[in-house]
């Protein structure tokens, strides 16, 4: 079949399959042997990316010792399987017990890097740890990036900040890690109270000359975090210089122009701070900072005294506020309803699973918008996956159970089928005399035997020459021949020729006719031992297919409640995993309402404050 | 008045809280964090934990209706794969067993690529009496330039008393880059 490589190329094939494919393109190995059709037929699957054939396929090869030419890959194979489904606990247990003695050591390292990786989009941090404690010090430098980032992101994830600080302090290099790294760094400064530290490593981020889309959304948000940190510090002219470097357009830039109205306030400068906060207030509402907008432009006006417009804003922002909560009460009672992740699934053709899956468009409507920024978290997404993944089990099981039915259906008809052709079977059985048959093939050969000894070649004569034979010698012996007349000597004569020729010929084809005879008993005698064989078969059959139905019957009746027990704990793990994405999503959205609620207080307790100084003015004025 | 302090310590917090998603996904409060972390882990557990469960029970139920349907004593399977140039692109395998169609398959881009990089489609499954049978197959394909390949093969095999996998696997390493079948009986 196909080139050949060893083990841990296939391993390594299977890992790369794991990283984007522009790098697995540029390192593709060499393609495996098949050396048995069932191996290649999972290789098809995996290939094809059809993760959970792949593996009911393998496991079902393995079982039946179809795949005994691959037997250590077919093991590494399921490892890489389950890693490429998502079932990186099963997967793990494989790799544990095979990556110590059977693979070099940078396939080891790619495995654990693999699964440090997954564990910890997982949340599975103390595994994460484990699994990058594996990885060796010869790991290749782009993974080797990658992985102290991982272990930077477990320290931050864990609140260990200072050994975030200490490891990405060293970090060397000029890639793009190297600048991942230092946003990382500047974060976990910011969180340890380092603001001064921070500031210096987000400047230098914040300032680089980006050359990927990647990279300028990364100096967008060093630029960001650093303004607003600055802004707690209470350095707002230092704050403004980062903020202003944000791009206009922009999944920061909202932000990023109601920093530098706050900026701008800070200083007094109220004229100022209103043109970032003028431009907020035509955006997107759900976006926070357009919340805030709609707050602090009447505060600058206040503080302008303009009190009139200052309070005609504040009005405004209460009732936008009110038909904001009162849209989000609306999306959390859908998402309460339940519809909203069958939803999700039902855009996403479900032919097939594996960990690479995202969810990258909600549905379309008025509550997809509120959700759209769960879809960047991993708790969210690896949740989603699992609530898909439980939804293709769901299905694959309604399936069988469809099959099992026809299954049962099918082995009835073939009982009742077997139960009515067994007496026809048994009665034609009961007329066939196969021993007798035999002993008279014992019988001819004795015969034959006889007849050979005594070379007997009248007995080989046929039919018609037995008869002629017969009538010669009926001639021999009939009275009239018996006469002393000239005439009667003359037909003894010709009757013993005549006799004298057929012997002749009786005792030429003698040997020809006896091992003709021979051949034909011998036939009849591999034939006969053929009956025996198929007899003996026939019994077999007799006997075990009575055995072979109850065996498939017990199969069949067995596997249908498996089935439907099966089908109950993935629905209960169903609703579960919903619940946990509605807590979620509900979540956020409750925070986005008490948002809103502690802007309305605001914006109501700074408008009863305008109509107090409007009053008091006013009673002053009289 | 609102004093702009406190709007700054909001959207302070908000950021901050942004700022670390877009690192590690934290949500604002460590607790509950953690406590959403392990609800997390314990459902994921428990979703891989029925994942095992219902592979092997796909595993059983898949063997159970191989037997069922194609007893190892008549069982024939006909496998295709590929041993072919770059240039070379699979569009469909037909085959004929004893004179009847009993596969015409067409084969997505997915496929054709999972039969280049060494995967082995099962392409038929049967059930067949023991003695001779004689199998027509023929693929067609598009080679470079254009140019249009159909190419047939017919082996007479015997079907003994187990199972029978008949591979048809594609080349053009042999014959002047021309892609043919060859074919291997496995048994």
């Amino acid at each position: 079949m196909l080139r050949c490589r060893s083990i841990p190329v296939a391993l390594c094939f299977l890992l790369l399959a794991l990283v984007p494919m522009a790098y697995a393109a540029k390192n593709d190995p060499e393609p495996i042997v098949v050396k048995d059709p069932h191996y290649g037929e999972v290789l098809f699957h995996f290939y094809k990316e059809d993760y959970f054939p792949a593996i009911v396929r393998l496991l079902a090869a393995q079982q039946q010792g179809l795949i005994s030419e691959h037997e250590e890959q077919a093991e590494l194979l399921l490892g890489g399987l389950y890693l490429s489904y998502g079932h990186h606990l099963e997967a793990a247990t494989i790799f544990e017990r095979l990556l110590a003695d059977n693979v070099d050591q940078e396939t080891r390292d790619r495995t654990w890097f693999f699964l440090a990786k997954i564990w910890l989009q997982r949340g599975y941090l103390d595994k994460s740890q484990e699994a990058l404690s594996y990885l060796s010090e010869d790991l290749p430098d782009n993974l080797r990036r990658e992985a102290q980032m991982l272990q930077s992101q477990i320290y931050i994830n864990s609140g260990q900040y200072e050994r975030a600080i200490a490891l990405l302090e060293n970090w060397k290099g000029r890639t793009e890690w190297a600048s991942y790294a230092k946003f990382n760094l500047g974060v976990a400064m910011v969180r340890s109270g380092n603001v001064a530290g921070a500031e210096q490593i987000l400047s230098e981020l914040g300032e680089l000359n980006p050359f990927n889309e990647e990279l300028a959304s990364l100096r967008d948000k060093a630029n960001l975090a650093l303004g607003y940190a600055l802004l707690q510090d209470g350095q707002p002219f230092a704050a403004k210089e980062p903020l202003l470097r944000v791009r206009l357009e922009g999944p920061f830039s909202n932000k990023a122009l109601l920093g530098v109205g706050w900026a701008d306030a800070e200083s007094e400068n109220f004229r100022r701070a209103l043109v970032p906060w003028m431009e907020l207030r035509s955006r997107d509402l759900l976006d926070p900072a357009v919340q805030e907008s709609l707050l602090a432009i009447p505060y600058a006006l206040g503080k302008l005294d303009s009190i009139s417009q200052a309070a005609d804003h504040y009005l405004n922002a209460i009732e936008a506020f009110y038909e904001e909560a009162n849209r989000i009460d609306r999306t959390i009672g859908y998402i309460e309803s339940g519809d909203i992740f069958d939803q999700f699934l039902a855009d996403d053709p479900l032919d097939s699973t594996g960990w690479f899956w995202r969810l990258e468009q909600l549905p379309e409507g008025p509550e997809g918008r509120y959700l759209y920024h769960l879809l960047a978290t991993h708790e969210f997404q690896e949740g989603l996956k699992n609530y898909r993944d439980l939804h293709y089990l769901n299905n694959n099981l309604e399936q069988w159970q469809g099959s099992v039915d026809v299954f049962a259906n099918m082995l009835e008809t073939r009982k009742q089928a077997y139960d009515e052709r067994l007496p026809k079977v048994e009665d034609t059985l009961a007329r066939a005399d196969i021993d007798a048959m035999v002993q008279r093939k014992f019988e001819f050969d004795a015969q034959l035997d006889e007849v050979e000894q005594g070379h007997d070649w009248l007995a080989l004569a046929n039919e018609r020459e037995f008869e002629m034979w017969g009538e010669i010698a009926g001639l021999e012996s009939a009275p009239a021949l018996s006469a002393d007349i000239p005439e009667a000597d003359e037909v003894r004569d010709k009757v013993l020729l005549l006799k004298g020729v057929m012997q002749w010929q009786l005792e030429r084809d003698f040997q020809d006719r006896l091992w003709r005879a021979r051949r034909d008993v011998r036939k009849t005698g591999e034939a006969l031992v053929e009956a025996q064989r198929s007899r003996r078969k026939i019994d077999d059959s007799m006997l075990n297919e009575p055995l072979r139905f109850e065996e498939f019957s017990n199969r069949v009746y067995g596997l249908g409640p498996k089935i439907d027990g099966m089908q109950l704990r993935v629905a209960e793990a169903m609703g579960e995993q919903r619940s946990f994405l509605e807590s979620i999503a509900v979540g956020e959205l409750r925070a986005q309402q008490q948002r809103l609620d502690v802007y309305t207080v605001q914006a109501r307790f700074a408008l009863a404050a305008i109509y107090d100084i409007a009053a008091a003015e006013g009673g002053a004025g009289e | 008045m609102v004093t702009n302090r406190l709007l700054i310590s909001l959207i302070v917090s908000l950021l901050l809280a942004f700022s670390a998603t877009s690192i590690a996904q934290e949500t604002a409060a460590a607790g509950a964090e953690a406590a959403s972390r392990e609800k997390f882990r314990s459902l994921d557990e428990d979703v891989q934990n029925l994942k095992k469960e219902v592979l092997d029970l796909n595993r059983d139920l898949f063997l159970l209706e191989e037997e069922l349907l194609f007893p190892a004593n008549s069982q024939v399977a006909f496998f295709i794969s590929l041993d072919v140039g770059e240039y070379f692109n699979l569009d469909s395998v037909n085959l004929k067993i004893d004179g009847k169609e009993v596969a015409n398959y067409l084969y997505t881009e997915r496929e054709a690529d999972a039969l280049v990089r060494g995967g082995v489609h099962r392409v038929h499954m049967a059930n067949l009496k023991t003695g001779d049978h004689e199998l027509i197959a023929i693929f067609t394909g598009g080679g470079p330039n254009t140019r249009d390949y159909r190419r047939g093969a017919t082996l007479t095999f015997d079907k003994g008393i187990g199972s029978k996998y008949i591979e048809l696997e594609i080349t053009d390493r042999v014959k002047k880059q021309q892609p043919e079948f060859v074919i291997k009986e496995w048994e």
